[in-house]
């Protein structure tokens, strides 16, 4: 019975599909060439040079044109792209002094426009985006080269002032065409910008400002017969909602950087899939352990004058064992997020270490053994606090960005933990450019004038300059620096700041991960961050989509040249 | 006339650069800067944040910044894009034919029917049409447009299916179908939505300006006598009645000339339309300065001229008034 109406659904379908012309569903082989996928993008690239613009959006776009020599691969380790191998000591591509690293280039590379790449190009690189007048953003490691050579067309020697720890990283993002750009001085103003030329499996066809970018099949791809679709449209859509809607009526294949609330919407969708992964981001509280009071201390001053309520450890502790992070991401994330632990949660330094368990009675306990007794109204008052003056209320100012609905929320249930263990959350959201100002804007995380801010940031692949920049007892934000370095929680840990040394002169990557974990150890014991929850990055694609492999490190386009319809 | 004009026009040029002053000040009032972009990048050093800074100019007092844009401005430089770094001209070229498309055939359309309609219900005026006129003109004018919009894609486009095909009714944004040839029946269906969301709020308007204005007219003593002198009802209605009652009308459609350049922010973004609209709220949340400037100060001359062509146009069409 229930074959016979399969049977006459089927000729129903199929005359059906006659009728209107339509046949559906035709399987085609795997890695069939032909076909155009579109991909939904809720935010335009301000421009297609990922030496002068910072977005991710710019790069989601160049990932399908320009190449580096190496790349991420989905684990986080190192590939060669127009590199043959990755320079090591054992094959000679790193010096023993680790200051000059050798890349051979794979032989009969082409640029998009049929022109042959060469070790010029790799100089070129360096040449135009450490120039002062460039106007790049992304300058990380070139300053400090001192000099590229060019054995042969297909060597390239790149030898640094001194040894720079992410050199691996140095030319992830991208090699610049000499012939098909312009003078380093006018690089902003280059018409590259706009129409890169690469050696990617795509090139570009035209772009329609606010609407659309088409890439089409870059004809001098090295490994024919890839890639196997014939074009890529990038759709600009006004917000990450229209993105959705689209890939429901199937409008679009991909649409790019999901929030878990999307989830559960898009799931039930017949024909489209949800790819999730853990990403590198760390939603987390960062704690001001010095005075708010003043304005950007270095740390002796610090240490003198702590904060009179964060500046003891166990208080720290007490505000971390009382947040029920497994609570968080059940109820505000769909249970897609993964709780807090350090800021290398994955890749390949990854340290692991325990989610903190939720027990407020413990935390109570270590809040009264720190001078904070059951004040009137259920807030505790220091009596005999280490810092604080007999009498003061346990009362913190917790801020965040505004208009982030999932942090509000975040921000609700904090306040609520809090109250339970006897401490008072009160709120001041600021926007976004506010609170992630610059010095000289005044902005107060850098000016160390906070008490709890709850932000999400990630350390690259290679994590060098996040954990450097973030936990060195150096790298406090002051006056007499300019302002650089994101120590704002103004953290200094000896421990930290050896291993942070033996990771940053290190070329092994072995010797920098125990490094790393020796100091996220401490991190983790001293709470000047406190992780709440690891989001996932996620992104959904349609089923007739073949070959994507989500990788956090890079882009959604990383792997286009292996990309096929079904 | 031309003295009018001429006095007008020099008016305008201490109002300009009085709003371009305000608006550059509020522009850099506000809290943040296009730096911030860079503020959370631990790949940036503190040294490439100010070099950068001081590349783009931004280091600068907020007069000095002024002053130097206002000297640019005057050798007819608007500057770059902070953003993108393009010439904001370019920038605003690129969007200003796709909001004069959609905005020039909305307006076309809105007339169509907001003109014979308002006629008809203020020569039936109290009828049932006239109330049912009025009452959806009300309605029209009272929906908020961007959840109008919203219900437009999910009737046309999420719930309602083409019977044979099961393609959506109507498309849910963009201007073409992505990847196909030219085809004028796909811009067409394109428009469909947006227009209709255009529509119904400008339909409303011009309804109610319509009937207000003929109501007027055929209360006249002359509309008495034209029908007194045997005239055939229809002759008077054109002739004598709507001719008269349309000079308000025009001087008002003068008014959406700077509109025709802003462009619709809600029906834009709705509507993934790549027009005015979107490009100033982006520019905004880039603070690209440069860019902002250009659309806001262009807007600002545009209704300036617009309201002097109003009065212009009235002066014309209206031979009793006359400008001192």
């Amino acid at each position: 019975m229930r074959s016979r109406r399969r049977f006459c659904c089927s000729v129903l379908a199929a005359v059906a599909a006659l009728l209107v012309g339509f046949p559906p569903g035709l399987a085609f082989p795997q890695g069939t060439r032909g076909g155009t996928i579109t991909f939904a993008l809720y935010q335009e690239p301000e421009l297609l040079n990922r030496y002068i613009g910072t977005q991710t959006a710019l790069s989601e776009v160049t990932t399908f044109i320009v190449e580096g020599l190496v790349d991420y691969n989905e684990k986080g380790e190192f590939f060669p792209r127009l590199a043959t191998e990755i320079p090591t000591r054992q094959n000679g591509g790193v010096s023993a002094d680790g200051k000059s690293i050798t890349y051979h280039l794979r032989e009969g590379l082409k640029w998009s426009d049929g022109e042959s790449v060469s070790c010029e190009d790799v100089k070129f690189t360096w040449q135009a985006v450490s120039h002062p007048k460039s106007g790049a953003a992304y300058t990380s490691g070139f300053r400090d080269i001192e000099r590229v050579e060019c054995p042969s067309p297909t060597t390239v020697v790149v030898v640094y002032k001194t040894f720079y720890a992410p050199y691996l990283d140095q030319f992830t993002r991208g090699i610049l065409p000499k012939h098909a750009t312009g003078d380093p001085a006018e690089m902003t103003r280059w018409a590259y910008n706009r129409k890169p030329v690469g050696t990617g499996p795509f090139a570009l066809l035209e772009w329609v400002s606010g609407d659309h970018i088409t890439l089409i099949r870059n004809r001098f791809y090295r490994d024919s017969p890839k890639p196997f679709l014939n074009a890529v449209i990038i759709r600009v859509t006004p917000s990450r909602e229209v993105g959705t809607q689209l890939i429901k009526t199937g409008e679009v294949d991909i649409v790019w950087d999901l929030i878990e609330a999307n989830v559960p919407e898009l799931r039930p969708v017949p024909g489209v899939k949800i790819g999730a992964a853990p990403g590198p981001n760390a939603e987390r509280l960062l704690l001001n352990l010095a005075d708010p009071a003043l304005d950007g201390p270095p740390a002796a001053e610090v240490a003198k004058r702590p904060h009179p309520i964060l500046g003891d450890v166990r208080v720290r502790e007490a505000i971390e064992l009382g947040i029920n992070k497994q609570e968080i991401n059940e109820k505000l994330l769909f249970g897609l997020a993964t709780p807090g632990t350090n800021e290398l949660h994955i890749g390949w330094a990854k340290c692991v270490t325990r989610v903190t368990e939720y027990s407020p009675d413990r935390a109570r306990q270590l809040l009264d053994q720190a001078g904070w007794k059951n004040g009137p109204d259920g807030i505790r008052v220091a009596q005999g606090a280490k810092f604080a003056k007999d009498g003061m209320r346990l009362r913190l100012k917790l801020q965040t960005t505004t208009g982030n609905k999932l942090r509000e929320q975040v921000e609700q249930l904090l306040i609520d933990y809090m109250k339970q263990i006897g401490l008072e959350f009160y709120i001041e959201n600021v926007p976004s450019p506010v609170l992630f100002g610059s010095w000289s804007s005044g902005a107060f995380r850098k000016h160390g004038q906070f008490d709890v801010v709850m932000y999400t940031t990630n350390p690259d692949a290679d994590p060098h300059s996040q954990i450097e920049g973030y936990f060195a007892s150096w790298k406090m934000p002051t006056a007499a620096n300019g302002g650089d370095g994101f120590n704002y929680a103004r953290w200094s840990n000896q421990v930290a700041d050896d291993n942070i040394k033996l990771a940053g002169s290190s070329a092994d990557l072995s010797v920098r991960k125990k490094a790393y974990c020796a100091a996220m150890d401490e991190v983790v014991k001293d709470r000047p961050h406190i992780y709440l929850y690891g989001r996932s990055q996620i992104h959904g694609y349609r089923e007739r989509l073949q070959g994507w492999v989500l990788n956090v490190w890079t882009n959604v386009g990383w792997n286009a040249q292996d990309w096929s319809l079904k | 006339m031309a003295a009018y004009t001429g006095r007008r026009l020099l008016q305008a040029i201490p109002l300009l650069v009085l709003i371009s002053l305000l608006v550059f000040v509020l522009l850099h009032l506000i809290p943040g800067g296009p730096m911030a972009a860079y503020g959370n990048n631990p790949n940036m050093t503190a040294a490439d944040f100010a070099r950068l800074e001081h590349d783009l100019g931004l280091d600068a007092p907020v007069h000095v910044q002024y002053l130097r844009w206002l000297g640019a401005l005057l050798r007819g430089d608007w500057g770059y894009s902070l953003a993108s770094k393009r010439p904001v001209l370019v920038e605003i070229g690129d969007r200003l034919p796709n909001t004069i498309y959609l905005l020039s055939i909305s307006l076309a359309v809105t007339l169509g029917i907001a003109i014979p309609i308002g006629i008809l219900s203020a020569v039936r005026q109290y009828s049932v049409l006239d109330h049912a006129v009025t009452t959806v003109a009300f309605a029209g004018q009272s929906v908020p447009i961007f959840w109008f919009g919203l219900m437009l894609i999910i009737v046309f486009h999420v719930v309602l299916r083409n019977p044979i095909s099961g393609a959506p009714l109507a498309p849910g944004g963009g201007m073409y179908t992505l990847g196909e040839p030219f085809s004028l029946l796909d811009r067409l269906h394109h428009l469909i939505l947006p227009v209709s969301m255009l529509a119904v709020v400008g339909t409303a308007t011009y309804t109610r300006y319509m009937r207000a204005s003929m109501l007027e007219v055929i209360g006249q003593d002359y509309i008495r006598t034209a029908h007194a002198k045997g005239m055939p009802a229809r002759r008077v209605l054109w002739h004598h009645a709507f001719r008269n009652a349309a000079i308000p009308v025009v001087t008002i459609l003068a008014l959406e000339v700077p509109v025709l350049f802003n462009g619709a922010v809600f029906t834009e973004t709705i509507f993934s339309w790549p027009g005015m609209g979107r490009l100033f709220i982006e520019s905004a949340f880039r603070y690209d300065y440069a860019l902002l400037m250009a659309i806001i100060l262009i807007g600002a001359t545009l209704t300036i001229v617009s309201n002097l062509l109003a009065d212009i146009a009235y002066a014309y069409l209206d031979p009793r008034i006359h400008y001192g």
